[in-house]
């Protein structure tokens, strides 16, 4: 997922590829200090997402040891939602602060043990695939209910996936809409007219696909596929006020300030198999920096222990004292993120790969994560794919790790070799105090190496049309990328497939090289998941060879709660804490 | 009066329809595409120019004022988002709701965040200058002296951080800022504020201290003063009847100026304190480039300080009978 528009920062991907939660919490003595253990990306064990059989797809969830139902859990967060229409929503904490309300035909659960399988969540099981992935079928289950009391009927599911063909839908995925067999001119349901390549047989319902997707069950649990009433669906004013199919319902929102679930007594847990719904009430509670909510964590007094954050993590400013004392550490939960922050190279200006292989030997490593506030939230990259999403492979071709502070010796050889020493590279970084530091950083470092480097401040909110422009005139720019669901095609397809390359595209390198086009085609069609994995972390080294990026970090993040929150565990499906399964301590 | 009052709102609606004017186009001649912002991750030109038609932002700034100016009188419509009703100050980019709707959620915050400071700060603040100016080079006059010039030395952002951290963190004296309505909960909302209140109060007090002494010190040394002494009246008498009366203008002048600006957004406090009102809003709006809301803030900001200025002309003259309001 790019991290472009309000929540660059903190949105990151929308399904993360490991259920395996480094807690930094625990263990230590009552009080004194503790030791600044922060997880390592690189020891984190890739773990996949299996696929639940129709057992795992039956309600109720599987209750958490301890847990009581009832009070009120609170939030402290930054940012309200952008959108509450399930069509509309992309970003992961988005999906996860509406898990409680929305349900899907497929998703994520989570055993007592953490780990995360995918199941049928408004569907039996997590469906049937024929002809190669070039057909699914799912089955949705009797007894589900909207928050009125009224059945989900398959009209509605049907009607779920058409609607997102409408010209009011822009900004959620846009997987299925493209992958539905004869979509083309088809404009959305409100005129009367279904889509063929949608079929109703029952409580069945099949997709036909222009194309065999083995991975289309992970991808309609983005909760961009969530289920939307037919009745009740009121186009543009749904992202304001969606109705419920979950545990949950909304009792009340104010736009920027607050939004409050209640319970919704049609919910029958029997048919769910991913949420628990302890607590009576969710109060989420927005504009608080991230400062001043970390600084209410600390203090844990009042209402705020009952609290949590969605997209709040600890402040920089505070992470240290958080990490290193013992009894606040207990109340974080820390995790390896799915995304990769990485700088593109503009391939059709920089052509030659010396030179591109000497700016990722130059490159300042150390100095760009000392700046973002060290190891404790990152750790240096040297892959495009992060550690936790199958498929990861381990390399390191650039010498980042031996030498983090960068090779300026052999990035100058590279370029003696090119015959290019001075060079002009113009970096594009977009305004905020952090990036002119880092600017600042990588113009010493690349200068040193023998380039010489222009800075180009752009402005936040245009930052990603300006480089989605394919004449967009950057050598080098920053950018990112987390997977919609755990494989790496969501990784490499979107942002390295030559077909990706146009305005307003994600291949910001616009490479488009046969080679990484044809293997990244044909490792879409490979059906055994352990040969999948092998192509795709061949293809990251692929890619890695030919230099269109210099892989900068992946994150680590770290969410702070109340002493009185009890159960508060990683959601890998949407990468945030998992709401469903809080409870509200007595 | 009525000539008085007519008159001036008339001038003061000019001067907002200047001020609207100028902020519009200032605000929309900048290089930055809102539409962007809505388009997501898969945006496609296609998609672009639907949400730009969706927002009215495809057509000429001058249009684009007069659909404005329109919606404020008459309401208007926006194209898949829904009719915005009059006074329709703009659908916010971000929010996705109209700007009048959003405003008018925050404004009671602020109300209550301004009014309230107004309060104490006026009572603390007139109080002590007036005792400072009664004891005029004794003790408790170096005193409210120096206290005041510390705290118009200091800054929210500091007092507040520190006052959360001894009185609500560690003494646990005072609770957390934060805002339940007056009419839901008369207790709630004002141990909400209090904080906020106080700290805002340490900052404003001190002008007011500084102020009213110098004031009252002018007013107590004019000859109207001696005559009404020499004629006998009380000291209490002289000092309330006719020092005070003398003194309030300037110290009139500078509540509504104030008062005007902490209901135009009370930026610094609300961010300290995590507060969700005007102030806030304005901040949040200019990080999501939301034209349409930073405009209608500015207006209400605007329109604040013009409407206090009017009635502080108005309380002159009631103040002051030598001031006739023309």
């Amino acid at each position: 997922m790019a991290f472009s528009r309000r929540n660059f920062l903190i949105a990151t991907g929308v399904v993360a590829a490991s259920s395996s939660v480094l807690t930094a919490c625990g263990g230590e003595d009552k009080g004194g200090s503790a030791k600044n253990d922060a997880p390592k990306v690189s020891g984190t064990k890739t773990v996949d997402i299996p696929v639940g059989t129709k057992a795992d797809s039956t309600g109720p969830a599987p209750e958490v040891k301890g847990a009581v139902k009832g009070g009120t859990v609170y939030s402290l967060d930054q940012f309200d939602m952008d959108h509450m229409d399930p069509g509309q929503i992309y970003v992961s904490t988005e999906g996860a602060i509406t898990v409680p309300i929305m349900r899907g035909l497929t998703g994520y659960k989570i055993d007592d043990k953490g780990a995360t399988t995918l199941v049928g969540d408004a569907a039996t099981d997590a469906g049937t695939m024929k002809d190669g992935g070039k057909t699914w079928s799912f089955t949705v289950k009797e007894g589900l209910k909207w928050e009125d009391g009224s059945e989900v009927t398959m009209d509605d599911v049907r009607h779920t996936f058409e609607r997102l063909y409408a010209s009011f839908i822009t900004e959620g995925p846009i997987y299925v809409q493209s992958w539905l067999e004869g979509a083309d001119k088809y404009e959305g349901p409100y005129d009367d007219k279904h889509l063929d390549s949608i079929e109703i047989d029952g409580r069945t319902i099949t997709f036909r696909l222009n194309e065999a997707r083995g991975d289309f069950n992970y991808t309609v649990a983005m909760r961009g596929y969530s289920l939307v009433p037919k009745k009740h669906d009121t186009k543009e004013k749904y992202d304001k006020r969606p109705f419920s199919c979950g545990p949950y319902k909304i009792e009340s929102r104010s736009v920027g300030k607050s939004l409050t679930y209640v319970r919704n007594e049609h919910w029958d847990p029997k048919t769910d198999p991913i949420r628990n719904a302890y607590p009576d009430k969710f109060h989420f509670q927005f504009g608080f920096q991230q400062l001043a909510a970390t600084d209410r964590f600390i203090a844990d007094s009042g209402n705020d222990k009952y609290a949590m954050a969605i997209f709040n993590e600890v402040a920089p400013e505070r992470i240290a004292q958080v990490l290193t004392n013992a009894e606040l550490k207990k109340r974080v939960l820390t995790q390896v993120d799915t995304v990769t922050y990485y700088w593109p190279i503009n391939t059709t200006r920089i052509t030659d790969l010396k030179v591109r292989q000497a700016i990722n030997y130059a490159w300042p490593h150390q100095q760009l994560q000392t700046i973002k506030g060290g190891a404790s939230v990152s750790e240096i990259a040297t892959t495009i794919m992060s550690p936790v999403t199958p498929g990861y492979e381990q390399f390191d071709l650039y010498g980042t790790t031996k030498k983090p502070g960068g090779d300026p010796a052999k990035a100058k050889a590279l370029l003696k070799e090119a015959g290019k020493v001075g060079q002009k590279l113009v970096i594009a970084y977009q305004q905020s105090d952090n990036s002119v530091k880092q600017a600042v950083a990588i113009k010493n470092a690349l200068e040193e190496a023998g380039f010489k480097v222009v800075n180009k401040q752009v402005d936040k909110s245009t930052f990603y049309t300006q480089i989605g422009d394919i004449e967009n005139g950057y050598d080098l720019f920053a950018a990112g990328w987390s997977p919609d669901w755990p494989n790496g095609y969501s990784v490499f397809f979107p942002c390295w497939h030559g077909k990706n390359i146009g305005d307003g595209r994600n291949n910001y390198a616009q490479l488009n090289d046969t080679g990484v086009n044809k293997a990244i085609d044909a490792a879409s069609k490979i059906a055994d998941p352990e040969e999948a994995k092998k192509a795709w972390g061949a293809i990251d080294r692929q890619i890695m060879e030919l230099a269109p990026v210099v892989p900068d970090y992946h994150s680590i993040r770290n969410w702070m709660y109340g002493s009185k929150i009890g159960n508060v565990v990683y959601d890998a499906g949407n990468t945030c804490i998992a709401l469903c399964k809080l409870y509200a301590m007595k | 009066m009525l000539r008085f009052l007519v008159r001036r709102v008339s001038g003061a609606m000019v001067i907002l329809l200047i001020i609207s004017a100028v902020t519009f186009w200032l605000f929309y001649a900048i290089p930055r595409d809102p539409a962007m912002m809505s388009c997501g991750k898969n945006c496609t030109p296609e998609n672009l120019e639907q949400i730009r038609k969706n927002l009215g932002i495809d057509e000429s700034i001058l249009m684009q004022y007069w659909h404005w100016l329109v919606g404020v009188f008459a309401g208007r419509d926006y194209a898949g988002y829904g009719y915005c009703d009059a006074p329709c100050l703009g659908y916010s980019f971000a929010n996705r709701e109209p700007v009048f709707g959003t405003i008018m959620d925050r404004l009671p915050l602020t109300l209550s965040l301004a009014f309230g400071a107004a309060v104490v700060f006026l009572i603390i603040g007139v109080g002590a200058g007036m005792l400072a100016a009664l004891k005029q080079g004794k003790f408790l006059d170096k005193f409210a002296s120096s206290v005041s010039l510390l705290g118009s030395s200091l800054q929210i952002y500091f007092v507040g951080y520190i006052a959360m951290f001894f009185l609500v963190s560690e003494l646990g004296v005072l609770s957390q800022p934060s805002y339940t309505p007056l009419t839901e909960n008369p207790a709630a909302w004002m141990s909400g504020l209090l904080l906020p209140w106080l700290v805002l109060a340490i900052i404003f007090t001190a002008n007011y201290t500084r102020m009213t002494r110098s004031q009252m010190v002018e007013q107590l040394s004019e000859d109207y003063v001696r005559t009404a002494r020499a004629k006998g009246l009380s000291k209490r008498n002289v000092f309330f009847r006719f020092a005070w009366r003398g003194a309030m203008g300037p110290i009139v002048t500078l509540f509504g100026i104030d008062l005007g600006v902490l209901i135009g957004g009370a930026i610094i406090t609300e961010t300290t304190f995590s507060l969700q009102g005007i102030g806030r809003l304005a901040i949040q709006s200019v990080n999501q480039s939301d034209l349409p809301m930073l405009l209608g803030v500015t207006v209400l900001a605007a329109g604040a300080i013009v409407l206090f200025n009017i009635v502080v002309d108005a309380v002159y003259a009631l103040i002051d009978p030598r001031i006739r309001l023309a």
